[in-house]
C-alpha cells in the first residue's frame, strides 16, 4: 500500500513539475536559450500569489491569474530588455550568443533574488490554500485535496498551453519560428513578438506553478532554486525543446524520486533524478522525445 | 651687530625647546585622536539566505541594542564601540572569509553573532588561528565547545540542553517509539545523535530513530508517506525555517502529527519566529516546543531595560535571539573593561573569570572539558504547548517551566 501511496504522490509532484519545466522547454525550443532565471518565474508567481491574498484579502482563485500575469509581465520586460539584443545583432553575435545569454539570464536570476530580499524582506510566505484543508480517504489511501486539486489544475493549464502552441494562430507562429527564425522571418511571421510572446508564456506557466505550490512550499527569495534544478533535469531528460517529453520526464521524475527516497535513501533523492538523466542520456543522447540533428 | 657665541647657544636653545613643545602637543593631539578611536568588534550573521535570515535579523536587533545603550554610556575605556557586519548567508566558506577580513583587514577586537553551527565551526577555526576573542551567540552545535578552543566563548544555548529537554520531556510522556527528523547539517545531526545518547540513558526501553534531510528540501511526503504507515509515538522536528514550516505543514496535511497517536515535538525553538504563524497556521496545534524564552521567566534588570528598547524600536514581541545577541556584545564590552585593555590574552583571561549579571541570569563559563567547555550551563529554557492558532509565544501553554519537570496535566493531546 506504501508503494501506491508513493506512486500517487509522485504523479501529483511531477505535474507540478510538468507546469514549472514546460515554459523552459518552450523558451529552449523556440528560442533556442537555456534560461537561468526560470527559478525566479517561479518565485515571482509564488510571491504575487501570496502577497496579494494575505494583504488584501480576496480569494485565491483570483489571485491565481494575477500570478499568471505577473509572472508575464516579469517575463515580457526580461525578453525585451536583456533577450532582444540577442536577436537585433543576430549576425554578428557568432560564438559569443550562447555565452550572452547565459551571463545575461544568470544575471537577471541574481538580481530577481536580491530584489526580492530587499524589497519583500527575508521571510517566508504561506499562500492560502484554494479549498478548506481537506484530506480525501480512496479507500486505504489518504488524499490531501488540496496536492490534488493544484496537480488537476496543472494538468488543465497543460492541456491550455499545448492546445494554444499547437492549434492557435499565434501557436503556428511559435511554431514556424522554433522551426527556423530566419524562415519564419521571411514568410511574414513577426519574430520580434513571438520571441516576447514565448517569454511571456514562459514567466506566466512558472508563475502559475509557484502560485500553485504556494500553500506547499512557502515564497522566499531562493525558492526558485528547486524548481530551476528540476527543470533543467526535465528538460534535457524529456529531450530538449519536446513539451511532451517534458511532461512524461516530470512524471517520471516525481515517481523515480518519490519511490527512490524510500526504498534506496532520501539522502541521496534529488540525484536520482540525475542517475536517471544519465542512463538515458547513455542510450538516448537526445533524451526521451527529442529529435536527432545537427547545425550547419 | 652679531649675536655673540651665548646668544647663538640660546636662541638654539629655545628653537630646540620649541620643536620639542611642538611635537609633544602634536603627538598629544594624536594620542587624543587614537583615544577616541571606535573599538571594533567583528559581527559574522546571516543576513542573506540559505542561511536563516530571521534569526539573522533577531540578533541584530540585540546586537543594536546593546551597542546603543553601551556607547550612551560612554563606551569602554573611554572609546565608542563599533560593530561590523559581514554576511555569512549560513555558509561555511563564507563564514571563514568573513572572520578573515573582519580580523586582518578591519582589525577588529573579537567576533560574536554567529547562529548557525556550521558556520560557527568555519569561523572558530579563524578566530584560534589568530588568538581572537569569540563570543558564539546561537551556534548550538557541541562540537565548537568540544574543539577546546580558549578564544571561543559560548553565552547562547547548545545542543545537549535541547537534547536533555527533548529527552525529559520523552521519558516523562513514558513514550515507546520516537522518530526524530533533523535537517543534515551539524546542528540536525548532532542534536538527533545528542537525543539518541541521552534517551538510552533516562528512557532505556524507548525505540529511536533519526532521519536526515536536505534543509533546503521543498518536499518531504517522502519521509513522511511510511510514518503516516507506521506512526511513532512521537516526532521530533530538527529543521530551521523555512524548511522547518514546510515539514510541520506537510506532517499536519497527512494527518500524522500533532494526532491523537503521536505527539509533535519542535526542538529548534521556531514558535518565536515573526514569520512562524504566517507559515505554520492549524498545523502546529497541539505540537509542543523548546523555548528559550517566555514571560513567566524571571528578566533580570537588565533584560528589561534591553526588552524596554526592543518593544520600543519594533513591533515584534520579545524573543530570546534578540537578549542573546544583546547578551553577547555586553560580555564582550564587559571583558574589556574587567582587562582594561583589548589585547587577546587579557580578554581571554576577563572572559574566562566572567561572573556577569547579564538579561536573563548571572553568566559564568564552565572550564570542564568536552560540550561543557566554555559554556554558560544554565542557560534557562521551558518547555511549552501550542494550544491555538495565531497564539503568541507568551500565551502558549507552560508544560513545564524553568528547573521544573513536565506537568502532564496541562498537556492537551491533539483530536
Amino acid at each position: 500500500m506504501l508503494v501506491a501511496d508513493l506512486v500517487i504522490n509522485g504523479l501529483i509532484i511531477g505535474f507540478l513539475y510538468a507546469l514549472m519545466a514546460i515554459g523552459l522547454s518552450l523558451i529552449f525550443g523556440v528560442l533556442r536559450i537555456v534560461n537561468f532565471a526560470h527559478g525566479e518565474f517561479y518565485m515571482v508567481g509564488a510571491y504575487a500569489y501570496s502577497l496579494i491574498t494575505l494583504s488584501s484579502g480576496i480569494s485565491p482563485w483570483f489571485a491565481l491569474p494575477l500570478a499568471f500575469l505577473a509572472g508575464s509581465l516579469v517575463g515580457l520586460v526580461s525578453e525585451r530588455l536583456l533577450v532582444r539584443p540577442l536577436y537585433a545583432g543576430y549576425a554578428n553575435w557568432g560564438f559569443m550568443r550562447d555565452e550572452y545569454a547565459v551571463i545575461v539570464t544568470f544575471g537577471l536570476s541574481l538580481l530577481l533574488i536580491s530584489l526580492a530580499d530587499k524589497i519583500i524582506g527575508p521571510f517566508s510566505y504561506r499562500g492560502p490554500t484554494l479549498l478548506p484543508p481537506s484530506r480525501i480517504e480512496l479507500g486505504p489511501f489518504l488524499l490531501n485535496g488540496n496536492r490534488l486539486l493544484a496537480a488537476a489544475l496543472g494538468i488543465a493549464i497543460l492541456a491550455i498551453a499545448v492546445g494554444f502552441v499547437r492549434y492557435s494562430y499565434w501557436g503556428k507562429q511559435i511554431q514556424a519560428v522554433a522551426q527556423n527564425r530566419l524562415g519564419a522571418s521571411l514568410a511574414g511571421a513577426n519574430v520580434n513578438v513571438v520571441s516576447s510572446l514565448v517569454f511571456a508564456i514562459s514567466g506566466g506557466l512558472a508563475a502559475l506553478a509557484g502560485a500553485l505550490l504556494a500553500p506547499f512550499i512557502a515564497a522566499t527569495p531562493d525558492v526558485g532554486l528547486f524548481p530551476a534544478v528540476k527543470s533543467y533535469v526535465i528538460v534535457v531528460l524529456g529531450g530538449l525543446g519536446s513539451i511532451p517529453g517534458s511532461i512524461v520526464a516530470s512524471l517520471l521524475l516525481g515517481v523515480v524520486e518519490s519511490l527512490a527516497a524510500v526504498y534506496i535513501s532520501y539522502d541521496y533523492r534529488d540525484t536520482f533524478g540525475l542517475v536517471v538523466l544519465i542512463l538515458v542520456l547513455l542510450f538516448r543522447p537526445q533524451g526521451l522525445f527529442g529529435q536527432k540533428g545537427r547545425e550547419v | 651687530m652679531k649675536p655673540t657665541g651665548f646668544i647663538r647657544k640660546s636662541m638654539r636653545r629655545a628653537a630646540s625647546l620649541s620643536f620639542a613643545a611642538l611635537a609633544t602637543i602634536l603627538s598629544g593631539q594624536a594620542h587624543e585622536v587614537q583615544a577616541a578611536d571606535p573599538i571594533k568588534i567583528g559581527v559574522t550573521l546571516a543576513m542573506s539566505p540559505p542561511g536563516s535570515v530571521i534569526q539573522g535579523t533577531q540578533l541584530r536587533d540585540g546586537l543594536s541594542i546593546a551597542l546603543k545603550m553601551i556607547n550612551d554610556q560612554g563606551g569602554v575605556l573611554g572609546r565608542p564601540v563599533e560593530l561590523i557586519y559581514e554576511d555569512t548567508q549560513g555558509i561555511p566558506e563564507k563564514a571563514r572569509a568573513a572572520a578573515e577580513k573582519l580580523i586582518t583587514k578591519d582589525g577588529v577586537v573579537a567576533i560574536t553573532g554567529e547562529h548557525q553551527s556550521s558556520s560557527g565551526l568555519a569561523a572558530i577555526e579563524v578566530a584560534h588561528r589568530y588568538h581572537i576573542p569569540y563570543l558564539n551567540s546561537n551556534a548550538w552545535s557541541d562540537a565548537i565547545r568540544s574543539k577546546g578552543y580558549p578564544e571561543v566563548f559560548n553565552p547562547g544555548n547548545y545542543n545537549t540542553r535541547v537534547a536533555l529537554a527533548v529527552a525529559e520531556v520523552m521519558a516523562d510522556l513514558k513514550l515507546k517509539r520516537i522518530v526524530a527528523i533533523a535537517e543534515k547539517t551539524d546542528y540536525g545531526i548532532g542534536l538527533a545523535e545528542l537525543i539518541r545518547d541521552l534517551l538510552k540513558e533516562r528512557s532505556p526501553g524507548t525505540e529511536y530513530s533519526y532521519i536526515t534531510v536536505d534543509r533546503a528540501g521543498k518536499d518531504f511526503l517522502p519521509v513522511i508517506l511510511p510514518l503516516r504507515a507506521n506512526p511513532p509515538d512521537a516526532i521530533v522536528q530538527l529543521l530551521l525555517p523555512p524548511a522547518a514550516y514546510i515539514m510541520i505543514n506537510q506532517l499536519h496535511e497527512q494527518g500524522v502529527a500533532p494526532s491523537s497517536k503521536t505527539w509533535l515535538y519542535e526542538a529548534s525553538g521556531v514558535a518565536d519566529y515573526p514569520d512562524f504563524w504566517k507559515n505554520v497556521q492549524d498545523a502546529a496545534k497541539g505540537m509542543l516546543t523548546f523555548g528559550l524564552y517566555h514571560p513567566e521567566m524571571p528578566l533580570l534588570p537588565l533584560g528589561k531595560s534591553v526588552a524596554t528598547a526592543y518593544q520600543a524600536g519594533t513591533n515584534r514581541p520579545l524573543n530570546r535571539l534578540m537578549f542573546q545577541g544583546a547578551d553577547s556584545l555586553f560580555l564582550i564590552v564587559e571583558a574589556i573593561k574587567a582587562a582594561g585593555s583589548t589585547k587577546p590574552d587579557a580578554m581571554i583571561a576577563a572572559l574566562q573569570k566572567t561572573e556577569w549579571v547579564g538579561t536573563r541570569g548571572t553568566v559564568t563559563f564552565s572550564n570542564e572539558k568536552g560540550f561543557k567547555f566554555q559554556q554558560w550551563l544554565n542557560v534557562p529554557y521551558v518547555t511549552l504547548q501550542v494550544t491555538k492558532v495565531n497564539q503568541p509565544i507568551d500565551e502558549m501553554q507552560l508544560v513545564q517551566g524553568p528547573g521544573k519537570p513536565l506537568d502532564p496535566a496541562k498537556l492537551t493531546k491533539a483530536k
